[in-house]
Parts: C-alpha cells; sequence; structure tokens
C-alpha cells in the first residue's frame, strides 16, 4: 500500500483528503505542521506528499526545503497543493524540487488520485 | 505641479494599484479554499462515497457542483485579469517562438479535446516566427482562444489554429466550426463579463472574462485581434503580433 503524507492545515479540507485517498487505496499520514512532519518521517518515509503552502509556522516552502534536505526524504515525489497560484509561488515551488503545482479548486480529488497514482505508480 | 510632485504621485498611484492586487489575491485565495470544499464533497457525494442517492438528490447535486464550478470559473478568471492588469508594468519581455507557444498550449488541451470529441489541427508555418512579449501572457491569450473554441464546438467537429506570417506581423488564426456569435451582441464580445446568449445556453460555466482579458493582453502587445463568424457555422478569432526578428535579435526594443 503506497504511503501518502498529507499536509494541511485546513481541517475540513484534510478530512475529505483522507477520506477520498483511503478509500482510493492509500495509506494516509495526516499533518498540519513542520512539527508533524518531522516527526511522521522520522518514522516512515511515504512514497508521495501533497503539500499544502499556507500553513501556521513554517509554511510550505519551508517544509518542501526540509523535506529535499532530509537524506531520507529527498527523492520522495513532492506535490505542492494550492490555492496560490501566483506565478512567483509557482516558480519558487519547482525550483525547490517540487514535482507538480496543483491548483486545489480546479480537480476534484478522484482526478488528484488519479494524478498520484500515474506519479508513483 | 513639479516633477518631484508627479513622480511622488506615480509612486503613490504603484503602491494603490500594488495593495489592490494583493487584497485580489488574498480573497481569491479565501474564496478557493471554501470552493474545493464544496468541489470536493459534492463530488464525492455524487460519486456515492458516503451512501445511496435518489435520482432527485443526484440531479440536485450535480446542478449545485455546476453553480460552484462557475464560480471557481470566475474566480480563475478574476485572478488572470488582476494579474494582466497590475502588472502592465511587470510584463516580462523575451523573444518568443510562437510554434512552440501554441504548441504547447495545443499539447495541453489534446485531452480536453479528446473529452469533448473535438480534433485540434495545428498548422505549422516552414519558418520560425517570433514575437517580443511576455511569454505567460501570450499563452493566457491562446489558452483562451483554445478553450473557447472547444467549449463552444459540437463533438465531432474540428479546431483548426493557423500560423502565418503576415507583412510586419505574425497572423495566429483559430477556427472552430461551433455555434458562432448572433448577429447582434458581436459588438459586445470583447466587453467585460459580456456573454453571448447562445453561449450561455450551451456551457453554463464562464464569466465573461476571458475575451476581454484576451484583447487587454493583445494590445499592450501593440497587437490586433478580430473574429468572423456565422451563427450555427463556426468562428475564427485573428491575432496579429508585431514580428520579431528571430534568434540573432534577442528582444531590446520591448512591446
Amino acid at each position: 500500500m503506497k504511503k501518502i503524507l498529507i499536509v494541511e492545515d485546513d481541517t475540513f479540507l484534510k478530512n475529505l483528503e483522507s477520506s477520498k485517498f483511503t478509500r482510493e487505496g492509500f495509506e494516509v499520514m495526516p499533518a498540519t505542521t513542520s512539527e508533524d512532519v518531522a516527526r511522521l518521517i522520522a518514522q516512515t518515509v511515504p512514497d508521495v506528499v501533497l503539500l499544502d503552502l499556507v500553513l501556521p509556522g513554517v509554511d510550505g516552502f519551508g517544509i518542501l526545503e526540509m523535506l529535499k534536505k532530509n537524506e531520507s526524504t529527498k527523492h520522495v515525489p513532492i506535490i505542492v497543493f494550492s490555492n496560490l497560484s501566483d506565478e512567483k509561488d509557482v516558480i519558487r515551488a519547482k525550483d525547490a524540487g517540487a514535482t507538480e503545482f496543483i491548483v486545489k479548486a480546479n480537480y476534484t480529488l478522484d482526478e488528484i488520485a488519479q494524478k498520484i497514482k500515474t506519479i508513483v505508480g | 505641479m513639479s516633477e518631484q510632485e508627479l513622480l511622488a504621485e506615480v509612486e503613490q498611484l504603484k503602491t494603490a494599484n500594488q495593495n489592490k492586487a494583493d487584497l485580489i489575491s488574498i480573497s481569491a485565495h479565501e474564496l478557493r479554499t471554501s470552493l474545493s470544499a464544496v468541489k470536493w464533497l459534492l463530488k464525492m457525494l455524487v460519486d456515492e462515497d458516503f451512501g445511496k442517492l435518489s435520482d432527485e438528490q443526484r440531479s440536485l447535486l450535480e446542478r449545485a457542483s455546476l453553480s460552484n464550478d462557475r464560480m471557481i470559473a470566475l474566480v480563475n478568471d478574476v485572478l488572470t485579469l488582476n494579474h494582466t492588469d497590475d502588472s502592465t508594468i511587470n510584463y516580462k519581455i523575451e523573444l518568443i517562438d510562437m510554434v512552440q507557444l501554441v504548441d504547447e498550449v495545443v499539447f495541453d488541451f489534446t485531452s480536453e479535446g479528446f473529452k469533448k470529441g473535438v480534433e485540434i489541427v495545428f498548422i505549422k508555418p516552414s519558418e520560425r516566427l517570433s514575437v517580443s512579449g511576455d511569454k505567460l501572457r501570450l499563452r493566457v491569450v491562446m489558452q483562451n482562444l483554445l478553450e473557447n473554441a472547444i467549449k463552444y464546438s459540437e463533438r465531432g467537429s474540428r479546431i483548426s489554429i493557423f500560423l502565418t506570417p503576415a507583412g510586419e506581423n505574425v497572423q495566429l488564426t483559430v477556427k472552430d466550426s461551433g455555434i458562432g456569435i448572433p448577429p447582434d451582441e458581436q459588438q459586445n464580445i470583447f466587453n467585460k463579463f459580456f456573454r453571448a446568449s447562445n453561449a450561455v445556453k450551451k456551457e453554463s460555466v464562464g464569466s465573461g472574462l476571458g475575451l476581454y482579458t484576451t484583447k487587454r493582453i493583445i494590445e499592450v502587445h501593440k497587437g490586433t485581434i478580430t473574429f468572423e463568424t456565422e451563427q450555427g457555422k463556426g468562428t475564427s478569432f485573428m491575432v496579429t503580433l508585431p514580428r520579431a526578428a528571430s534568434a540573432s535579435a534577442p528582444a531590446q526594443e520591448g512591446v
């Protein structure tokens, strides 16, 4: 079973994501903050990360950097999943090593699940 | 007014404009968060992730979903317009290979075309055609024209895209055999928020900002956009942009 680390601070969105991705056959690792992420990846390396950008404390860019610096997670594909879509945010995320930048409002969760499946195989 | 006062005023206006653009960006982010939640939830309900639905329940949820998608399209268009409006000062001018740009956009829309049963054909020129402009904005132009052509075409029809040299200009033509534009509404199609009556009937999702934004971007690039249309037969949009000397001369002259 592929493990997906979901970093999302909106509880309702996170619950919907967890419910859908579990249904789609993923093992979901839910996180809200960079501390959660650090704790979770110390135990288990995920197969893919779905990363929100606007977060309390360290933001998504900070977490992206942290994951890319960490030996055990630097090869894990990271999908930035945000409702920001300014050109500068997209470029910044891609430069920092994000595999994809997806605008939440433009996709349903089953479409996202399909995208993730093509990325993690 | 002294030159100094004038410069101070310009600075003030720039700041005010930036504040407006920032406010729109922040509001759009917040709006999109709620709209995403509703979009995802409605789709999961329709997919019966949370239990069986009656036909009536399904049909009502699908209507809610459509209305939500319409709002998302509006927010997206407002954001694009915001980027167009706020940043004519921030246009990033470079030499653009138009064949490559059109190719990329056509590629992006292949699956959308396939889904709608519409064939997209790009007839490439034999020579390299470059313009000097902002790549992201010109992509928006191409995206808007192609998106409209797909949206208002019938299943089984074809969209042809031509890129040709035209004197000092490059001409881009996007030709569909879709619903066309009613004669008495043609003068309004580049107006903000305007949507033709037959367009609304065929496709309820749309904000009426696409062609307005398109025209604005083209005008900033010192280009023109015109159209030929016949109701029920189709529409061709023709865009001309000043041609830039290719390769050896990088865009120094601006737009």
